[in-house]
């Protein structure tokens, strides 16, 4: 019985119609640098909501001999960026008239995401390949350019899932005994398997396919390995 | 006018419904479409509920409120006539819907026509519009659908129809709301009721009148 | 003051207030809605029951393996989407009062008397209760589908889909329906309509149940497809012993065993 009206908010129906140019169409990426390989794999998944907009998406593209790059996040932006990379590495060519380096590229992406700081690239990016000394390197971003150079690392939305298990079998972290790690490109491309097909298991974002671009030295590697569809 | 708006997810009828009197009763008509935002949950709908041998109401507004009126009303009303020992009167049907409406005004979203036969008044119609107002009518039209033909009904109504064009008015009036108005459409279903009971049309999408369709 | 009668929705407002009013900032929390296909299907001599088997949390599976097909009685069967612990409770306490109405009129209940009381049940919480269901059942007037939404509202309709997937798999019923099917027919075309919700909507997925309603017989066919079974991993997972460090050890007696003398006993 209502014996006095509760002073009730009107339940929050603000500014209906927002301007709101992003969607997120899921995802999942990694990266991970080994002594003188690094491996990049990104799901292929795009999605909206609960529906698959297209189970071939990819969202790991090849930048150079040397360089990987992966996006998730607002799939148009991550293509969209990709798209201006590959336009400012051809301008460096003609004018230097060399390849850019991945740490180069790592340096210029920060400043690209950065120079949209109020109206930012929604996506999440994961750079992966060899520095000038060949050996393996990861650079991991936020959306507006902040960047870290790592050993490993998780993106998108299986990213919670996904991370833990990497720190632990290749951070090794959490452990009394002195295991030692010794990762060989065959032991690092099982992980990356076995990584997305259990983020598949419980990701509803994450699924269809998952390609690994492995870059050695000697070229750059792309293994499609088929992911559970549901 | 306080009343209830359609709840996010709710079942709706956006509706296109009618109700007339010819010499001798009544005919009541429906497009079959019910909608939830741009699905058709179902395209197949009979919106004309009889709750009693001789009288039926047209819903539209909210399904859920409109079926748990309807259902209570149909209570009442056997109700009525097992106290009583006759049926019930028309006006006595459109009054319980009235008394319904009104009393839950700001929780229901539902716009009714009640339609039927009875001894003493022959065929007769009455509406009961959101507000949950009684308005006794020679012919009636309602629901979203409605709006796009009420100048052909004031144009197209005669009085003392015969059941035939009677039946016809309504098929024409219906098959054209269908046509302009997007939550109506599907098949037309009819329900013709005089002293000797009641009679039930089903025109299939593919046999409507056809009209101009530039 | 008027004395209101029906179900009291005073909490209900004091959640908005929390929720929503000045300075405050509450955050309920959020119950499990599953994102689903079910479907229903009639044919010719009863009634044939689909479901998914995917429980979610958001973005996260929560139950890869869940049931969907709530027993209501011995000749009725719901399936159920929306928030999982609604259609869990609800065909729950269908179907006790449906059991206390067999026994109180000494008759097999009838579908339409569990519909009725769903129904009831769910307008009474205009909406509140968040449980979307497919009822399907062969009593003495024959077989019946009913499809009954959260705010009460019903259908009663030869082949019926509901939840996330349900456009999926109406995309398959819409296509390949057809009246009088034969059992293993309908059977089959239930299967392909929630394999449809599987695939393309990710809300539903890995295995598909079937209920199949009779007259007097029930088959419910557990796992009757499992089209998601998971590969073998690339590798083996183990760890080796002692990689979880003891911080301290404490054991205690939680028994004092006591020598006794056996002749004392005997005395």
């Amino acid at each position: 019985m209502i014996s006095e009206p509760i002073p009730t908010a009107q339940p929050a129906r603000q500014m209906a119609n927002r301007f709101d140019p992003y969607e997120d169409n899921g995802g999942t990426t990694m990266a991970l640098a080994g002594e003188d390989f690094c491996i990049v794999a990104a799901d292929t998944r795009q999605s909206d909501g609960y529906h698959i907009n297209c189970r071939y998406a990819p969202k790991a593209h090849q930048l150079s001999d040397k360089t990987v790059i992966g996006t998730s996040g607002f799939y148009a932006d991550g293509i969209c960026l990709v798209k201006r990379i590959k336009q400012r590495m051809e301008w460096y060519y003609h004018q230097h008239d060399k390849v850019m380096s991945t740490p180069a590229l790592a340096q210029l992406l920060s400043v690209m995401l950065y120079q949209k700081r109020f109206f930012p690239y929604y996506c999440f990016t994961i750079l992966g390949g060899l520095d000038e000394e060949g050996k393996g390197c990861v650079f991991d971003y936020d959306s507006v350019g902040n960047v870290e150079r790592v050993k490993y690392q998780a993106e998108g939305s299986g990213k919670e899932l996904l991370q833990p298990f990497l720190d632990s079998q290749i951070g090794l972290k959490n452990r009394a005994t002195d295991d030692v790690l010794d990762l060989t490109e065959e032991k690092a491309i099982k992980i990356v398997k076995d990584a997305f097909s259990s983020v598949t298991e419980r990701d509803i974002h994450t699924g269809d396919c998952v390609e690994i671009y492995i870059i050695r030295k000697d070229g750059i590697e792309c293994e499609k390995y088929p992911l559970k569809r549901d | 006018m306080n009343t209830a708006p359609l709840k996010p997810g709710e079942v709706s009828l956006g509706t296109t419904i009618m109700a007339v009197q010819f010499n001798g009763g009544v005919v009541v008509g429906a497009d079959s479409r019910t909608t939830t935002g741009s699905y058709i949950a179902n395209r197949v709908t009979d919106k004309l509920t009889q709750v009693h041998d001789h009288i039926f109401c047209c819903r539209s507004g909210s399904a859920a409120d409109t079926q748990a009126i309807a259902d209570i009303v149909h209570y009442n009303l056997q109700l009525l006539a097992a106290q009583e020992g006759e049926e019930p009167t028309v006006q006595k049907a459109a009054n319980l819907f009235q008394q319904l409406v009104y009393q839950n005004k700001d929780a229901l979203s539902a716009g009714i026509i009640v339609g039927g036969y009875d001894k003493y008044n022959g065929g007769s119609v009455y509406s009961v519009p959101l507000g949950g107002s009684l308005h006794k009518q020679p012919f009636c039209i309602g629901g979203s659908g409605s709006t796009y033909i009420y100048g052909f009904c004031d144009a197209e109504y005669k009085e003392n129809m015969t059941k035939e064009e009677c039946v016809d008015f309504v098929k024409r009036s219906v098959a054209l709301a269908m046509s302009r108005d997007g939550s109506s459409g599907g098949v037309i279903r009819l329900a013709i009721i005089d002293k000797n009971g009641v009679e039930r049309i089903f025109v299939p999408g593919n046999q409507l009148p056809q009209f101009f369709e530039g | 003051m008027a004395t209101k009668t029906g179900f009291n929705f005073d909490n209900y407002q004091r959640n908005l207030f929390l929720e929503h009013g000045k300075e405050n900032n509450m955050k309920l929390p959020k119950a499990t809605k599953t994102g689903t296909t079910i479907v229903g299907l009639m044919f010719k001599d009863g009634i044939v029951l689909g479901a998914d088997t995917r429980a979610t949390e958001g973005p996260i599976v929560a139950d890869k393996n869940c049931e969907k097909i709530h027993y209501i009685a011995p000749n009725m069967y719901c399936c159920g989407a929306g928030t999982a612990a609604d259609t869990e409770m609800t065909t729950a306490l269908i179907s006790s009062n449906i059991e206390l109405h067999r026994l109180n009129t000494g008759r097999e209940a009838r579908v339409v008397t569990a519909m009725t009381m769903l129904k009831q049940l769910l307008f009474k919480y205009q909406g509140h209760i968040g449980a979307a269901l497919i009822l399907g059942g062969v009593d003495c007037t024959g077989p019946h589908l009913y499809t009954i939404y959260p705010h009460g509202s019903t259908d009663k309709l030869p082949y019926v889909t509901m939840g996330s997937g349900s456009l999926a798999a109406m995309a398959v019923f819409e296509s390949k329906y057809k009246k009088d099917l034969e059992r293993q027919e309908a059977i089959d075309l239930v299967a392909e309509a929630i394999q449809a919700g599987i695939f393309n909507d990710m809300g539903s997925g890995s295995n598909v149940d079937v209920c199949v309603l009779t007259k007097g017989k029930v088959d419910y066919l557990r796992n009757y497809i499992k089209p998601n079974v998971r590969k073998e991993k690339e590798q083996v997972y183990k760890f080796n012993l002692g990689v979880t460090p003891v911080i301290k050890e404490s054991i205690r007696n939680l028994v004092d065993v006591v020598e006794v003398n056996e002749m004392e006993i005997d005395q």
